[in-house]
């Protein structure tokens, strides 16, 4: 199943080309660029391990390119997202989020049924690909 | 979960029960009255969920020039309230909204600082220093074949709901929902890469329901589909260039 987070995964792959314009557009903005990656796509996880800090500095669409491509040199099979961070007071959230890469397959995830009192169902789900233990989920 | 009832102890009970079985979000009606938002919305913020506020009832008194009291008026309480969401018109839906009124209402959810703009029926500057905003919820007779206007009128700090533009969908609510995503996506795509997509709307739609059936699906059928009726909600002042 494809993992729909952020804006754009409705949509086709971007482009290396489309992406560089969602990244001028957030330096236009003065959105610093940061990126993230991880095995544990489930839609409440918010914690993804960052791909180094985030580029405060950096205002060159091309160079932000060239950390996207790394990360995806570095995790090909994890999903790694580009977030813009807006600072500004009264707002000082991520303005844009977009997943740039994903899993060859992307195995979703599995229901979890648990009996409680009163003979109450909790439901939870649990991504498949984040089963395997943490040190060999990464493929570095 | 709309948790609206006759008294207040009805109303937590039906609260406590949509957080009991995992409800993120309850709404309430206008029609509960003032002093049972504020309590709503404390009960909300004590509890962990969003409060969305419907208007339901609210034209009874919003829209006579004569007596009552402007939806802008009701906005501003409910952004003190602190209500999370509240209907705040859609211009281009089924429900009558002049543009610029509508954008008044808008600013006074969302803005820290609104200057005077007496066409927008901002009649004096307004600080709001650091009081939380209210997202603006747009609802009733939107359509994805509208997200190009929907863009512009309403920004994106915004909740478009689309009910029979989604549950009316020729191939179920699933289709529907995926049409509207696609299309907002596409717009929001296009404005971020400089394209002029208010004139250029209908093509950029055009374009995303190629790798996306239910959209070419939706589009199709809501074509034709507008609502373009004087509203009787109109700022009191006319806009007039001032130099």
């Amino acid at each position: 199943m494809r993992v729909t987070q952020g804006t754009f995964s409705y949509l086709p792959d971007l482009t290396d080309a489309q992406i560089t314009k969602q990244i001028q557009f957030a330096l236009d903005n003065n959105w610093p660029i940061s990126i993230e990656y991880t095995n544990d796509p489930h839609p409440r996880n918010s914690y993804w391990e960052m791909f180094g800090l985030p580029m405060f500095d950096l205002k060159d669409a091309a160079a932000i390119l060239g950390e996207v491509a790394r990360a995806r040199r570095e995790y090909p099979d994890a999903y790694i997202k580009v977030n813009a961070y807006d600072a500004r007071y009264g707002r000082q959230t991520t303005a844009l989020s977009f997943i740039i890469n994903r899993p060859a397959t992307e195995p979703g995830f599995r229901l979890e049924r648990q009996n409680a009192n009163d003979r109450v169902q909790r439901y939870t789900i649990a991504a498949y690909s984040a089963d395997t233990a943490k040190e060999t989920r990464y493929s570095t | 979960m709309n948790v609206t009832a006759g008294d207040m102890e009805a109303m937590y009970e039906r609260a406590e029960f949509a957080k009991e079985i995992g409800s993120v979000i309850i709404m309430i009606d206008l029609t509960i009255g003032y002093t049972a938002m504020q309590s709503m919305a404390k009960w909300s913020r004590k509890n962990g969920l969003i409060l969305h506020l419907h208007r339901a009832g609210h034209s009874t008194y919003t829209r006579q020039k004569t007596h009552g009291v402007s939806f802008r008026v009701i906005a501003k309480w409910c952004r003190l309230i602190g209500v999370d969401h509240i209907h705040a018109g859609t211009v281009v839906g089924k429900l009558e909204g002049d543009p610029r009124t509508t954008a008044g209402y808008y600013d006074t959810l969302r803005e820290n600082f609104i200057p005077t703009n007496p066409a927008n029926g901002i009649y004096f500057d307004q600080e709001w220093a650091s009081m939380p905003g209210v997202l603006p919820v747009a609802s009733g007779g939107i359509h994805a074949g509208q997200m190009h206007d929907l863009l512009n009128l309403l920004g994106e700090d915004v909740v478009l709901q689309f009910g029979g533009g989604t549950i009316g969908h020729p191939d179920g609510i699933a289709a529907g929902a995926t049409a509207n995503r696609v299309a907002l996506e596409a717009m929001i795509l296009a404005r971020n890469e400089g394209r002029d997509y208010v004139a250029q709307g209908p093509e950029i739609l055009k374009e995303a329901a190629k790798s996306c059936a239910p959209l070419a699906r939706a589009l199709d059928l809501w074509k034709d589909i507008s609502f373009n009726y004087e509203s009787t909600d109109t700022p009191d002042a006319v806009a007039t260039p001032s130099h």
